[in-house]
């Protein structure tokens, strides 16, 4: 069983695509570079087109015809089956509608006894709740059929609040295992947690295409600098890998990051830099340097020493 | 040899592919593990894989490689298209889609020889110069299947037969959509979408580590391995020796970071008795070997030492742990940060003082683990205190230094 195989590849894809085109028919060579540009590398034009029309894969005849007669399909492996079987034994497998008895006989690849998240939120959502796995289908319909909704919700201090707003697409957090909706048409109302919708039904209320906002995350910047003492630039690397961002080596120890965040998660990003202590300065803007500067005022207020 | 986009082993590109994404302020000059024109060429692949992910700045040494994606916009992630890279021949292309149109769905088991036979005559004698197999390239190529699962076999007598493997398939593209990125492997949710006609998706993530990708196929052998109960040796490198290491050891848990991105092997070495951890980025290879008996017992023994573990140390599991406490004040209205422990304690406790402060406690194996976590905190800590005194002049030393950085020193 093994992942890196020619079976999965981009190449078999892409071939049993320009195949299924030529099945009765014949494909003729811009439909055949479509295929492959769609589907493969962008280099793959270099390789593919002249390996079918040189007949070396010999799957395709001069006339753009195949000898092959029907359009390809191969069963699943038995790798699919164990990782959907793995899947369909998961805690949030009941979100979705969905079928897995063809798996009665197959063992899982994994089950959530070979795997620990060792550093996930503990107030996750409750994914086997019926009223919340209710929601999440309901939204989820809404965002497919682009069907605004009207929401009910309770704020974090606890009080109830309604919304209508129109369904863009889930987002969810692994670190806080937990799903948003992420949504446009209401300036007040573009993240919702599932967790706290109470209810949610189709609103009636049309909602003026103009004001639907996709700007739901400004992007700002903040520039780090690293000095590698501690393994600080192999940890914090990857700590940021998330987010779009460019390193520079300054001199032999010094190295300077540049990380893309959303506006909203600010807060989340000053503790994030904060965690790697005096290895990881920021040095701008200014504003996002006070944000850090005030925490540490804040701290030498707080009498440690 | 000539430029190919694909390649027969993933391990070379898996390394490029974290330098250029990971770090990505290396020259052409420094990717000195191999020749220049090996550079060259993995930087030309990963290019042509990756098209828009990659850019480039220009430096007095030259031109830097480096892949820059928001994991929380890119809705699939971009690094699987590595793993769909592997290499084949002429021969195994056109063998493929040949095989699976004489061997149809619900249609009879065929022999050997009459599969040899129909590729011959009814597929590739319309070819001014057919390829010729014979039937024991036919046969290798039918056994690789065979392993897949994706054929069967039958006997009748002493003659075998070969029949397509039941076709079914997943029609559930959300499901896929949101597992290819969710679950562990998530490359082969990638696979299976893949087969799949096309469709919106509606998944987006957040705090996305998407570099675990590359090390798909090591944890695919260490979970079956697991799911073996076998153990394994490990070719692994750590960073104090360039060259890697063999490790025996039995497999027992996989630990996942959701803050870090990391991934790490839980497993038992038998020739010190210790439980250790492993990058799994840092292995390079997987060999399953024989039965491990006690796995089981081994297993529940880590289990056990769940309660004292803040991330992976595990001290090898001696009775040995370190005491840690710290108390946090917040002001009236800021609650969240009491709920904010108390989601991300982990293995310790959080005790209310009062209605504006908290202490947190702990027992572990290494104190030094929680350190990062606990600089979060930074701005409310009014108490702090290590049984390893070490660490706890560390921590200390640190925010001093975090005021000498900012500026901020005390008068």
């Amino acid at each position: 069983m093994m992942i890196f195989n020619e079976l999965y590849g981009v190449y078999y894809n892409t071939v049993s695509k320009i195949i299924k085109a030529a099945v009765n028919k014949k494909i003729s060579s811009d439909e055949m570079r479509t295929i492959i540009e769609k589907y493969a590398y962008s280099e793959s034009l270099l390789t593919i087109e002249p390996a079918l029309k040189e007949k070396r894969w010999q799957l395709l005849r001069a006339d753009g015809t195949t000898p092959i007669k029907n359009p390809p399909a191969t069963p699943l492996t038995d790798l699919q089956k164990r990782w959907l079987k793995a899947v369909s034994l998961d805690s949030r497998i009941k979100l979705f509608e969905c079928d897995f008895d063809f798996l009665e006989d197959v063992e899982p690849l994994f089950t959530e006894e070979d795997y620990y998240i060792f550093d996930k939120y503990s107030d996750g959502d409750d994914f086997e709740d019926a009223e919340y796995i209710k929601n999440f289908r309901k939204i989820l319909e809404a965002i497919k059929l682009r069907q605004p909704l009207r929401i009910k919700m309770t704020n974090r201090k606890g009080s109830f609040s309604e919304e209508c707003v129109i369904p863009e697409h889930l987002e969810y957090s692994e670190k806080d295992d937990k799903f948003r909706l992420i949504a446009s048409g209401n300036r007040f109302c573009r993240t919702i947690n599932l967790g706290r919708i109470i209810s949610c039904e189709y609103a009636s209320d049309n909602i003026p295409e103009s004001g639907i906002s996709h700007d739901s995350s400004a992007e700002k910047c903040v520039t780090l600098t690293l000095s590698d003492s501690r393994n600080t630039l192999e940890r914090a690397m990857l700590h940021f890998s998330h987010f779009r961002k460019e390193a520079v080596r300054m001199d032999e120890n010094n190295y300077r990051l540049r990380i893309n965040y959303s506006k909203d998660d600010e807060t989340e990003l000053v503790i994030r830099i904060l965690s790697f202590g005096p290895t990881v300065k920021v040095t701008e803007p200014e504003s996002f340097v006070n944000l850090i500067k005030d925490r540490l005022k804040k701290q030498q207020s707080c009498g440690l020493f | 040899m000539a430029y190919n986009e694909l390649i027969k082993n993933f391990e070379r590109i898996r390394s490029y592919m974290r330098e250029f994404y990971v770090y990505g302020f290396k020259s052409r000059e420094e990717y000195t593990v191999k020749s220049t024109r090996s550079y060259d060429d993995e930087r030309r692949r990963v290019e042509s894989w990756l098209g828009d992910c990659m850019s480039f700045h220009r430096t007095p040494d030259g031109k830097n490689m480096f892949i820059s994606i928001d994991s929380r916009v890119s809705r699939h992630n971009p690094l699987y298209k590595a793993l769909k890279s592997k290499s084949f021949t002429d021969g195994d292309i056109t063998l493929h889609f040949i095989i699976f149109d004489i061997l149809l769905p619900n249609g009879e088991a065929k022999t050997l020889h009459e599969i040899t036979d129909s590729i011959d005559k009814n597929y590739l004698s319309s070819f001014s110069a057919p390829r010729f197999y014979d039937e024991s390239t036919v046969r290798k190529k039918l056994a690789e299947y065979v392993k897949e699962g994706i054929i069967k076999t039958e006997k009748k007598g002493k003659t075998v037969f070969y029949r397509r493997a039941e076709d079914t398939e997943l029609n559930c593209p959300d499901v896929l959509d949101f597992y290819s990125e969710a679950a562990p492997c998530g490359v082969i949710g990638s696979f299976l979408l893949d087969r799949t006609e096309e469709h919106e998706d509606h998944f987006a993530f957040k705090h996305h580590y998407i570099t675990q990708a590359l090390d798909s196929e090591i944890l695919c052998s260490l979970f079956s391995a697991m799911h073996n109960k076998n153990e394994v040796e490990i070719s692994n490198l750590n960073r104090k020796s360039e060259a890697p290491v063999t490790i025996r050891l039995v497999p027992l848990n996989i630990f996942i970071s959701v803050q870090n991105g990391r991934q790490y092997l839980l497993g038992y070495i038998r020739s010190n008795r210790r439980i250790r951890s492993f990058r799994l980025d840092y292995i390079l290879k997987v060999k399953e070997l024989g039965a491990a008996d006690d796995f089981d017992t081994l297993r529940e023994k880590l289990t056990g030492m769940h309660k004292h573990i803040w991330g992976v140390s595990t001290q090898g599991g001696s009775e040995r742990t370190e005491h840690v406490e710290f108390t946090v004040h917040y002001d009236p209205g800021e609650e969240f940060i009491y709920k904010r422990l108390v989601r991300e304690k982990r293995c310790g406790t959080v005790e209310k003082l009062d209605e504006n402060s908290c202490r947190f406690t702990a027992e572990v194996y290494d104190s030094n683990e929680m350190i990062p976590w606990i600089r979060t905190f930074i701005g409310r800590i009014t108490d702090i205190s290590f049984s390893n005194k070490e660490a706890e002049l560390r921590f200390k030393n640190d925010i001093r230094n975090m005021y000498d950085l900012y500026d901020l020193n005390e008068e």
